[in-house]
């Protein structure tokens, strides 16, 4: 996969979690790829609903499937995280 | 450190994977969601009790059971038992690990200190093995867990010997004898029977089909029974973590569910059954838009007739899907 491409899909990705969870005033470019989303004291003040919605999401938009919480823990880790699992299921 | 050599696996739910570990381990190739399937694993029960504080319900069968069908079905015997004495239950398991066996046990989930702190929660039916020890650790393998992990000695201790409902006891298993051979293709069978059974033919009002109904039913009476707002919030949102936080696979381990129905019809070469984990992967979807939508609703304290009448049909809806479902299984495997 290209470089160009793993950036464009962080760039879907960002756009997918704003519109989701309706984030204002947040520009896509200003989320750090590397930032943990759920940790206690995320930048956005994510739960776990936002967790289900994101999941969701992700899965209708990508046509991709995150079926296990203990895997969803790991996959929507950070926007890096996220990407890397989307560009895996894609290509298996 | 004494250290059992153990291949460490992540899984969806701490029984299932906690017993496929194990007899991984012990020369058994067998995957998580086989155990499940075989395990009759699949289950709704809708419970009002003066033992509880609300109502409740749960998506798998009894814990304990999957250990327990599986030595049924496919004739393992799984050495176990727990302990009136601590000092003993301690003992056993230290000479267990100190022989190089890795050893299954029941704790309660708090103190699994190595997870991170956002998804504990006090529950005593966590399974996890134990795979080394020294004076001041114990080598845990838990499945919810990346990597097998250190946890001191004290704290494994109080997870092994909590008090309260269902207490662990220090309650420990492990294979004891595996059969050469297994006859897996009538276990596969058996299990499904069994689950479609529970799911459809059980003559018990709150269980199976007839319990998901009394869930809908019911669910709309619950502002009577909740203190205040918060109280019901609290236990509208508990529908997600019941379906999606507490080792379920996703969507009330339906997901878990389809994936041995895929798996199962390689095994026995049974296309029918790829179709019907389809569907169950498109209910278990169904699930989840309920459990988003309880949460939701939870989180905003939106919880008034109209929207637990809405939630009630979304249920209902599931249990006229199971219905289908599970008797067209049934019919399948009869």
């Amino acid at each position: 996969m290209a470089a160009t491409d793993i950036q464009q899909i962080k760039q879907e990705v960002k756009e997918v979690i704003i519109k989701a969870l309706n984030l204002k005033n947040i520009e896509p470019d200003s989320i750090d790829d590397s930032a943990p989303l759920f940790a206690p004291g995320n930048a956005f003040g994510l739960d776990s609903v936002d967790a289900i919605d994101i999941i969701m999401r992700v899965q209708s938009h990508f046509n991709v499937r995150i079926d296990d919480q203990n895997q969803a823990r790991d996959v929507l880790e950070s926007i890096d995280t996220l990407a890397a699992f989307i560009v895996r299921q894609r290509s298996a | 450190m004494k250290e059992v050599e153990f291949k460490h696996k992540m899984a969806a739910h701490c029984e299932s994977g906690t017993v496929t570990a194990i007899l991984n381990h012990n020369g058994l190739e067998i995957t998580e969601p086989m155990v499940f399937g075989i395990a009759s694993g699949i289950f709704f029960g809708y419970f009002e009790s003066s033992n509880f504080p609300f109502p409740m319900f749960i998506v798998r069968n009894k814990p304990g059971s999957i250990r327990k069908n599986i030595s049924k079905q496919l004739g393992v015997k799984f050495y176990t038992k727990d302990f009136k004495k601590q000092q003993q239950g301690i003992d056993e398991l230290n000479s267990l690990i100190d022989e190089g066996r890795p050893v299954a046990t029941q704790v309660d989930f708090y103190y699994m200190k190595f997870l991170p702190e956002y998804v504990r929660t006090h529950m005593n039916v966590h399974f996890v093995n134990i795979v080394g020890r020294n004076e001041e650790n114990y080598l845990v393998s838990d499945s919810y867990h990346r990597t097998v992990a250190e946890l001191d000695v004290e704290t494994l201790n109080k997870a092994r010997f909590v008090g309260g409902y269902m207490a662990p006891k220090g309650f420990l298993f492990y294979p004891a004898y595996i059969p050469e051979n297994i006859g897996f293709e009538k276990a596969i069978i058996k299990g499904i029977k069994k689950a479609a059974y529970n799911m459809t033919k059980l003559p018990v009002p709150f269980i199976g089909v007839k319990g998901i109904r009394k869930f809908a039913k019911k669910v709309k009476t619950w502002p009577e029974l909740a203190r205040d707002i918060d109280h019901l919030s609290h236990e509208i949102m508990k529908i997600n973590v019941f379906l999606e936080d507490q080792g379920t696979g996703g969507a009330g381990f339906r997901f878990l569910y389809a994936t041995f129905l895929q798996q199962a019809a390689q095994q026995l070469n049974f296309s029918q059954l790829d179709d019907m984990s389809k569907k169950m992967m498109a209910i278990g979807d169904d699930w989840r838009n309920i459990s988003y939508f309880a949460a939701k609703i939870g989180k905003n304290r939106d919880l008034g007739a109209e929207r637990l009448n809405e939630l009630s049909q979304m249920i209902n809806t599931m249990a006229d899907q199971e219905q289908v479902f599970f008797t067209e299984l049934y019919k399948m495997v009869k």
